[in-house]
């Protein structure tokens, strides 16, 4: 069915519970009801096709063959280079008798998880900072 | 000229000069791994469409048919009269007078 709002921003508004989306509205009756007047959220009234678009930032899709691409940025794939590493170096630092070894190993794990540390923390901030658009400073008006 | 990326071939063959007898399938969950944690930053946004219906106030936040998982819904569009979508505001407060749980 087609949405009958004109103006879905003047009734409509969303809301995040955990895992779930609420819809509500303002439209409603304006007599003889209880909880259902309008001007009050309730539950949306309409069943619209494809009535709702959502934006939203997605989990990356995982990889599961040697030929696949990590479904990052590939700013990041140095990144993931560095993680691993530094899980296998832990692995190393745990497994071995030798407590030469086991230093070093953790040295080069922690050199490891710093670097992908730096390296996710700040591409991370340079893509959020791309999904914002152009920006604008705006001047303070002295008049 | 093709952008520089590296497939999960690669990225075990340079895990592989540190670590010539890591196995392949837990190079690959270690790489699974990584991508969770990189997932926490906003690096791919999705958008999808979703029916609604008469009198229901929630809708699940999962697309299960495309194997992608919501971490976060920035802005939502509702379809008005004309077909057109238009942003509707977000409730920040959560709190309404009534409460369903379809």
């Amino acid at each position: 069915m087609a949405s009958t709002y004109n103006y879905p921003e003047d009734y409509i508004a969303w809301f995040i519970k955990g895992n779930h989306l609420g819809l509500v509205t303002l439209k409603g009756n304006t007599e003889g009801s209880y909880h259902s007047k309008y001007g009050q959220y309730k539950p949306i009234n309409e069943a619209v096709t494809n009535g709702l678009l959502l934006h939203y930032y997605a989990e990356p899709n995982a990889v599961s063959a040697i030929t696949d691409i990590p479904d990052v940025d590939n700013v990041f794939h140095s990144a993931i280079v560095d993680y691993v590493k530094a899980r296998l170096y832990q692995d190393k630092a745990g497994t071995t008798s030798d407590g030469n070894a086991a230093s070093v190993s953790l040295n080069l794990a922690n050199i490891h998880e710093g670097k992908y540390n730096e390296s996710v923390k700040r591409n991370g901030m340079q893509k959020r900072d791309k999904t914002g658009g152009p920006r604008r400073v705006l001047m303070a008006d002295f008049t | 000229m093709a952008v520089h990326s590296l497939t999960v071939k690669k990225i075990i063959s340079r895990v592989r000069q540190a670590f010539p007898n890591a196995p392949e399938a837990y190079i690959m969950n270690l790489i699974n791994e990584a991508i969770v944690e990189m997932g926490k930053y906003n690096t791919k946004v999705e958008y999808a469409k979703t029916s609604t219906v008469a009198d229901q106030q929630w809708y699940t936040l999962s697309d299960t048919n495309s194997g992608v998982e919501i971490n976060k819904v920035f802005r939502v569009d509702f379809m008005d009269s004309k077909g057109v979508y238009v942003k509707i505001p977000r409730l920040l407060e959560n709190e309404i007078p009534t409460m369903d749980i379809d």
